[in-house]
């Protein structure tokens, strides 16, 4: 018996066993309840596996410069593209730099962007959610922009900003945010109409509360949750776009070692030297499962409701 | 028997099927007709297709099978007679009258006559920087009669003829009168040339595909062919070239059979390419390339000569080469100089500055001496050319060492050939250095080489500005014959070097590669078509 | 029905609008191409002239009302590199894109329904987890890692696919899939993973409906309540997201385009993205969002087809 059936209720309420129908992908089987952290955990595999995964990568990140590495952008051609051994662990790219030392610090591209971008278009995206769910005259005109964004492909979009505005980790940020904000701004919209048909948040409004104490009373709480679960696969996106605008060469400078510049820089040797992709490539792809695996994690956790959803 | 061939005939026994059938039953062509189509890999995209208006070498290589030329140069680099049958210059150099050969046609089948030419010379001398040096000194170019014009000068140019027949671009090609009466800086629209392939232009799809068709109308000349001179003599009914912006699926499908040609192989995967017992590699021109580190001699430092000739002095080809060609060490040589090496011109006087061990403390002081406080250097650095991007990163190691804090924008050709236009500050949409390469075959000597004019605001990017430097220049031009060109070309050498007019970061050669089904293909700066078949 | 269709397209004008303005802006902000064109020995002054030319020297306003118009009249402009008609171009490119998504689709809805229904079904097995953890991978591993892999396994070492390239359809059936299964594959990745979940979440909801028990208790055999009755109910959510995936194809197209070498859209707008070259970024992005708006409301569209009970 698993979790996906063990709590729905035999009742005649459908409502509430949809809800808990879904526990999406608990990849990994719970265990039996223990109490603190380490039951929580257990009893949330899958978000202990991606916080575990996530946690490893930024450790990697902040003691990058203390894990055996040297200076990622030192160049030393004499010592081209030398397979992986004892003295260059990830091998050496087409100018002699260490892959090794630039895989890790890499990550800290990779998660800066991707934290940022979650962190920022969450933030932008809820005020305008909020902003167009309760100032109705604006609603239709802000929907209309979001729309428009919406119907360009985010990637397509992103490309676009960072092809015009080029050249630094901040420019990738603000791309990759611009394509992610209106997914954001919608989730908020909708959740703050739904409350307002609340009688709660509708008796609120006809006593005359003021909307700034009705939004942060009623309505931020209940945004949180699927927000936070937004912002988590947001992330993901965003470390997958940053990869692929660098790879396509619209992306962070080169100077910056990135793991999308790294497969980039690498993939013309990709036949020869198919290392100088791998490593990076194995990275980005644990981070952002890491990442992924724990938006499901809370996503289960946070709004069951949402579980029905992708 | 290759295994795709042994695989082929046991699909023919019928002993195949599932999925392994999809690929074996792709090649729809029939034998015959693939051999007749040779499927090439050039170094860039076709964007566009007027070889006047649009100066990339890819335009140029395009353009050479679709245009002929009055001259060609040979393997010699010695001009011969193309489309003219012969000419004549009068005594005092000024008045030069060219004799077109017979039976020259135009694609849509109408002859070539001098007004074409007068019209095609018009347009050309407008773009070309040796065109606008005659335009300077013309009274007029006209035509006579049908096959016959002049050209009247008022002082002599005797460098005619090469200026005629010269690969670099852009070069001096023949369209019909209509066409060529465009303005040189829009685009022909209209792609009809008298050269021995006709252009499909209903076939191309830029960024992808190119394709030209043998054209039945064309005449070769009787001498064998040899580069741009000789008997262009086309052995294949269909030249295909395939847009493959990736380098790993063009060795890929090189290796795969997919493709006959690849223009620009990387070095590295040279070896891979070499294990392959279908594949032949040679050196893809013999003349090669030059690394090119420009500085802008508008704005401080680099208004200084003392910091320019600090770079130089701290400037490791060795390194420049490693990042560009690889490891394989006959790929590359030192130059100090700014001239093609193993051609009659090529002097290493004054170059001793980038000679020997690095120094790159004196360097260091050099550059502080010019006045350098630590201001950012503003260094251009286009990503989606392997040569420029690897000169860039270099360039960024070696400045940090020698104390230079380098503003290192990234980004593409494109917007490199936008910005390096510009004369404003550095900080303000300026720039400070920017990197690119000359083919070899466009500094064999003063005239087509644009990287060593040095007349202020008419020298190319960077504007330096050297009445000594370019007094030598005239002298050349000036020069009777090769003894005399030889020694004023010694003295041209140094001055450029103690004036660093730009930064050489070396001498490198590419590979080409292609299947061993095909047979002709020759060492030249550009690919020629004509003499190449396909078994 | 045919009102509903009216309003529907009435109401993506100002959507297409917005998508108009945006990419106008962009691009413009980037700086012109006038440099790149004049080439390597063009004075300012040969620059200047070539922006005249373009008419890049006008008032910014003007240029993108002169432009709006003439794309309203179906006239996307001339690449200012090519100097071939945006709308050629993309004609051109316009095959094997589609080709690519169409062959995408099938095999990913082919693929990925199956997995998500057998997923449901077995909910809380290692099946069910296995499956689940092959979709969360295939959100996981971006689409250039599943492209170079594929290649150098089957194309390379197996030699059972070609590397690159497109074939048309009208060269046979054979080529033309052998071409493409491979990048179809590369590209299907995040789409399966993202069709799988919804099947599944879907699934697992249909499944405890009263009908279906009503029909399980009728001795309805297993295959037929999961693929008729619980699939046919769940087919809604399963074709949204089908067609907001559409979006993701595309952008997956731009990667998977250059890996292979496939002459399409993808390859046409990076290409033009990297060169400035605006009528072509603006045509194609266009385009791009007119298919979106277009394929979302044939979807919604089609929920009358799975729900009798939706009417427009």
């Amino acid at each position: 018996m698993s979790a996906s059936t063990i709590e729905v209720p035999q009742g005649d309420a459908p409502q509430g066993r949809v809800a808990v129908a879904a526990p999406m992908p608990d990849v990994l089987p719970p265990m039996r309840r223990i109490g603190g952290v380490v039951g929580f955990l257990r009893r949330n595999p899958t978000i202990a596996v991606g916080g575990f995964l996530l946690l490893l990568m930024i450790g990697v990140a902040v003691f990058a410069p203390f894990l055996g590495t040297v200076d990622p952008t030192a160049l030393s051609p004499a010592r081209r593209t030398r397979e992986p051994s004892a003295m260059y662990w990830f091998g050496t790219d087409m100018l002699g730099r260490d892959v090794y030392s630039r895989v890790l610090y890499g990550a800290r591209v990779s998660l800066i962007v991707g934290f940022s971008v979650a962190l920022i278009a969450s933030v932008i995206g809820l005020a305008i959610g909020l902003v167009s769910g309760f100032v109705r005259w604006l609603d239709w005109f802000v929907m209309r922009v979001m729309d428009g964004l919406m119907s360009i492909p985010p990637i397509l979009l992103a490309i676009a900003l960072a092809a015009a505005t080029r050249g630094s980790v901040q420019n990738v940020i603000f791309a990759i945010t611009v394509a992610e904000i209106p997914r954001v701004a919608r989730l908020v919209r909708g959740v703050v109409l739904s409350l307002r048909e609340q009688p709660y948040v509708d008796a609120a409004i006809t006593t005359g509360t003021r909307v700034p104490v009705i939004m942060w009373r009623h309505i931020l709480p209940n945004t949180l949750a699927p927000m936070t679960v937004q912002a988590t696969y947001i992330c993901a996106s965003a470390m997958i776009v940053e990869a692929i605008l660098s790879f396509i060469g619209a992306g962070t400078p080169p100077t910056t070692p990135s793991w999308g510049n790294i497969m980039a820089e690498g993939r013309a040797l990709w036949q020869v030297k198919p290392y100088i992709v791998f490593f990076p490539a194995i990275f980005l792809s644990i981070t952002v499962l890491a990442v992924n695996l724990l938006g499901d994690g809370l996503r289960d956790m946070l709004d069951p409701r949402m579980a029905k959803r992708v | 028997m290759d295994r795709r061939g042994f695989l082929k005939a046991t699909a023919a026994a019928g002993a195949l099927g599932g999925l392994g059938s999809g690929r074996l039953a792709s090649p729809a062509l029939a034998q015959g007709a693939a051999a007749r189509t040779l499927r090439f890999v050039p170094q860039a995209n076709l964007a566009n297709f007027d070889p006047v208006w649009g100066t990339q070498y890819v335009v140029r290589n395009a353009g050479a099978l679709v245009w002929d030329t009055l001259y060609g140069v040979d393997d010699k680099l010695e001009p011969q007679r193309q489309m003219v049958e012969g000419e004549e210059v009068s005594q005092d150099g000024l008045t030069w009258t060219f004799r077109l050969r017979p039976g020259l046609k135009f694609h849509d089948g109408e002859p070539v006559l001098a007004k074409d030419v007068v019209a095609s010379l018009n347009r050309w001398s407008a773009r070309d920087s040796m065109g606008q040096m005659i335009r300077a000194i013309q009274n007029e170019v006209a035509a006579v009669d049908d096959r016959t014009f002049v050209w009247k000068l008022k002082s002599p140019y005797p460098k005619m003829k090469f200026a005629l027949g010269k690969t670099n671009s852009p070069f001096g090609i023949v369209m019909p009168e209509r066409i060529a009466k465009t303005d040189p800086f829009s685009q022909i629209t209209e792609y009809v040339g008298s050269g021995p392939m006709r252009f499909k232009r209903d076939e191309w799809v830029p960024g992808a595909k190119a394709v030209f068709e043998k054209f039945a109308g064309y005449v070769p000349r009787d001498e064998p062919g040899n580069w741009l001179a000789g008997g262009k003599r086309m052995l294949v009914d269909r030249v295909e070239w395939v847009i493959m912006p990736d380098t790993a699926t063009a060795s890929a499908a090189l290796q795969n059979g997919e493709v006959d040609w690849w223009e620009n192989p990387i070095s590295d995967i040279i070896p891979t390419l070499k294990r392959n017992r279908n594949i032949a590699v040679d050196i893809a021109d013999p003349l090669g390339n030059i690394g090119v580190f420009r500085m802008n001699h508008l704005h401080p430092p680099f208004n200084d000569v003392r910091a320019r000739r600090a770079i130089l002095m701290a400037t490791s080809q060795e390194d420049y080469m490693a990042a560009i060609v690889g490891d394989d060490a006959a790929l590359w040589k030192p130059l100090p100089s700014f001239f093609t090496p193993n051609t009659p011109l090529y002097t290493e006087a004054g170059g001793e500055i980038m000679k020997g061990p690095r120094r790159l403390d004196e360097a260091k002081r050099l550059l502080q001496e010019s006045g350098y406080k630590g201001e950012p250097i503003v260094m251009l650095v286009a990503q989606d050319q392997p040569i420029t991007k690897a000169q860039g990163d270099v360039a960024a190691d070696m400045l940090k060492k020698i104390g230079v804090n380098v503003d290192y924008v990234a980004t593409d050709w494109g917007t490199v050939g936008q910005r390096r236009a510009s004369k404003a500050l550095p900080s303000q949409g300026g720039w400070h250095i920017f990197f690119t390469w000359f083919g070899g075959a466009d500094c064999i000597n003063p005239a087509p080489n644009n990287g060593v004019r040095a007349g202020g605001d008419t020298a190319w990017w960077g504007w330096p500005n050297s009445p000594e430097c370019e007094a030598l220049r005239n002298e050349w031009f000036a020069a009777p014959d090769l003894a005399a060109e030889k020694a004023v070309m010694a003295r041209y050498n140094k001055a450029l070097m103690d004036f660093a007019i730009y930064n050489p970061t070396g001498f490198f050669l590419a590979y080409q590669a292609w299947r061993k089904n095909v047979s002709g293909v020759v060492k030249g700066p550009l690919p020629f078509f004509w003499g190449v078949s396909k078994s | 029905m045919f009102a509903y269709i009216l309003r529907r397209l009435i109401a993506t004008i100002p959507v297409m609008l917005v998508v108009a303005a945006v990419v106008f802006m962009m691009v413009y902000a980037s700086g012109n191409p006038a440099a790149l064109l004049a080439g390597d020995q063009a004075t300012p002054e040969d620059i200047a002239r070539i922006e005249h030319a373009l008419g890049y020297d006008r008032p910014k306003i003007q240029q993108f009302v002169e432009w709006l118009w003439r794309v309203m009249q179906g006239d996307l402009g001339t690449s200012v590199f090519t100097n071939l008609p945006v709308t050629t171009m993309i004609a051109q490119r316009i095959e094997p894109t589609v080709s690519l998504m169409l062959v995408t689709l099938v095999l990913s809805v082919g693929v990925a329904v199956p997995m998500g229904v057998v997923a449901a079904w077995k909910a809380g097995t290692w099946i069910d987890r296995a499956i689940m953890v092959i979709a969360v991978l295939g959100f996981s591993v971006p689409v250039f890692v599943v492209g170079y892999i594929l290649a150098w396994v089957f194309a390379l070492q197996l030699d059972w696919f070609p590397v690159q390239g497109y074939t048309p359809l009208s060269e046979g059936f054979i080529p033309f899939i052998s071409n493409l299964i491979l990048p179809a594959i590369a590209l299907g990745g995040v789409y399966i993973a993202l069709i799988a979940r919804i099947t599944r979440a879907t699934m697992l909801e249909v499944l405890q409906q009263d009908y279906v028990r009503t029909a399980r208790a009728k001795g309805v055999g297993q295959r037929e309540i999961l693929f008729v009755h619980a699939l046919k109910n769940a087919a809604i959510p399963i074709v949204t997201v089908i067609g907001i995936g559409i979006a993701l194809l595309i952008g997956g197209a731009v990667v998977t385009e250059s890996v292979f070498a496939i002459p399409g859209l993808g390859r046409l707008t990076v290409d033009a993205i990297l060169r400035r070259d605006f009528p072509v970024i603006q045509g194609v992005v266009l385009m791009f969002s007119f298919v979106y708006v277009i394929i979302n409301l044939l979807i919604d569209l089609s929920y009358s087809l799975f729900d009798p009970r939706i009417r427009y």
